[in-house]
């Protein structure tokens, strides 16, 4: 796959949430994107990391829970535990955003994307340039053009 | 010598200041001993404690594997649940959990498994959490006092002087539990007020399924047997005739040979840069003792005490319990023991040997750098939104420290004076 197919992939018309957007907002901005995941911009509106489901989660558990090796004693519904986190909604989404610099620029290869994906539990890359954000790759995309590339391949 | 005191020195204080890694200073500074020839290869390579290193990483691997079949876990639920809303008796089993698992784990292993499930049943609960977390943090560094393997600096002892493992437990076990139960009846009684539980929350914790914290039932029979027998070998390593580090290797050996992890995985369970600090602790003492530097600070305390064996017992303890607390109790500790060897001066007087224990173990106490569980229990607490700043940890730490240090103090007197 060359670049130009790469670049094909891009997403372009993704809200950027600002770094003091609250999680509340963060949250109905994901569900509107139809995305996994939203790249996050510093005060200087460059790239500062990923705020998506996997984060939201986090958000509305406790923090502990990552520490947890394994939860599968917790056999019921903390709904307590869960209504203490509430205020979690109108904190910063900063404050739990994935700050792992996972991202690319657009002249990215289909192996550094691939590479990137496997390395990284991140369902969109951003596609950066001098750090602001131009666009995302997500990973279903990806798949998605991989699969019917191959498929078509095997059935030529 | 000025030298060698120097980068010692100067070692201790970066290790102190927490701004950088103690690995980091331990390597540079054992670098810095060996590139100026304050010590020469040869001999940095004796002064290396094998043997502890041995008994490090033998139970770091069987503590990897035998921690991902959720058995602490088990044991940290269900004395949460044993207590049944009673908050002394919550405190108590926790404490006594914790304190035993670190007599035969290790004290940082045993935070690291019990401090995230702690959280969890202070949460159902509805208590703070941060009370629990300092009394099972000081709980820990009071258990592994009272074995040859619960804490660092008795491991470090043991690898200098040979003494075995029923020779800790016969000498140190006593006085451990009576200070656990005086420190942490002190504690509760200081904590209470944020410890009570509301009655229609007291069985919240009963709703846990410990039964399910058993993440793998089949490895836990393969790996529970090898558990028990490496422990109970360490109590009779001396009449079988084998080292501690021995016992460890072979228990970790064993259980690398039956269980159904990778090889990878269980060898991952070796924490390196612990052993590297280790290395690099050991290059700095051996520099010191071989510029003479060691037989100087013997001396001069021996001048200060006259030679007097009970001032020098005591002076041992409570030197160890402040170093300790300032430093990390590992330096300070690979640091006394060719000065106790010095003020000893082979009379074979034991002693000497458990006022070190006791100090450095219970000065680790002190301060959140005394340790390296207090480090990492502050660490966990912070990644859980519940912060414990350095004053936190002084205002219970100090107070436990001195009140385990007259306890301690007592025993040294009825004991061996």
């Amino acid at each position: 796959m060359s670049p130009r197919r790469v670049v094909a992939l891009v997403r372009r018309d993704v809200p950027v949430l600002a770094h003091d957007t609250t999680v509340d907002a963060a949250v109905r901005a994901l569900l509107d994107s139809d995305l996994p995941a939203l790249p996050v911009a510093d005060a200087r509106g460059r790239y500062a990391g990923i705020f998506g489901e996997r984060e939201f989660i986090g958000a509305l558990f406790p923090r502990y829970v990552q520490s947890l090796g394994y939860a599968g004693f917790v056999t019921q519904s903390m709904e307590a535990v869960l209504d203490k986190r509430r205020g979690a909604l109108r904190e910063p989404v900063m404050t739990y955003v994935n700050s792992e610099h996972v991202d690319v620029s657009e002249d990215v290869s289909d192996i550094a994307l691939a590479e990137t994906f496997l390395h990284h539990r991140v369902l969109i890359i951003p596609i950066t340039q001098e750090g602001h954000v131009r666009g995302v790759v997500t990973r279903a995309d990806f798949f998605t053009q991989l699969a019917g590339r191959l498929l078509d391949e095997g059935s030529g | 010598m000025a030298l060698a005191i120097v980068i010692f020195a100067a070692a201790l204080a970066a290790i102190a200041s927490e701004r950088v890694d103690r690995t980091k200073v331990a390597m540079v500074g054992a670098i810095l001993v060996l590139l100026t020839q304050t010590i020469d290869q040869e001999h940095a390579i004796e002064a290396i404690d094998w043997a502890t290193l041995g008994l490090l990483a033998g139970m770091m691997i069987v503590v990897r594997l035998t921690e991902i079949t959720g058995v602490y876990t088990y044991v940290a639920i269900r004395a949460g649940q044993l207590a049944r809303g009673r908050p002394f008796v919550l405190v108590l089993l926790l404490a006594g959990a914790t304190a035993v698992l670190s007599a035969f784990l290790d004290n940082l292993t045993t935070v690291l498994l019990v401090v995230p499930i702690t959280f969890l049943l202070a949460d159902a609960l509805d208590i703070d959490p941060i009370p629990l977390v300092l009394i099972e943090v000081i709980a820990s560094n009071i258990g592994g006092t009272a074995t040859l393997i619960g804490d660092p600096p008795n491991i470090l002892i043991a690898g200098a002087t040979g003494l075995s493992f029923g020779a800790f437990v016969v000498n140190l076990a006593p006085i451990v539990v009576v200070t656990f139960l005086v420190v942490t009846g002190g504690l509760y009684l200081f904590f209470r007020s944020r410890l009570q539980i509301a009655p229609d929350q007291r069985d919240a914790v009963q709703a846990l399924d410990a039964r399910r914290s058993i993440e793998d039932a089949a490895e836990l029979k393969r790996l529970g047997p090898l558990l028990i027998l490496t422990i109970l070998t360490f109590f009779v390593h001396r009449q079988l005739h084998l080292e501690p580090a021995t016992v460890a290797l072979a228990g970790a050996t064993a259980m690398i040979l039956v269980t159904r992890q990778p090889l990878e995985k269980a060898l991952a369970g070796i924490e390196w840069p612990t052993l590297f600090f280790f290395i690099g602790l050991f290059v700095l003492v051996g520099s010191l003792e071989e510029n003479g530097a060691i037989e100087e600070l013997a001396q001069g305390v021996a001048s200060v005490t006259g030679g007097d064996r009970t001032a020098e017992l005591l002076g041992i303890a409570w030197v160890s319990a402040l170093g300790s607390g300032i430093v990390d109790n590992i330096p300070f500790t690979a640091t006394m023991i060719p000065v106790v060897e010095e003020l000893q001066a082979g009379s074979g007087d034991d002693a000497y040997w458990w006022a070190l224990a006791l100090g450095a173990c219970f000065g680790g106490n002190a301060t959140l750098v005394a340790a390296a569980a207090n480090v990492a229990a502050a660490g966990m607490a912070e990644r859980a939104g519940a912060p414990i700043g350095f004053l936190t940890f002084l205002k219970v730490g100090i107070p436990a420290t001195l009140v385990s240090m007259l306890l301690a103090t007592a025993y040294i007197a009825l004991r061996y004076l």
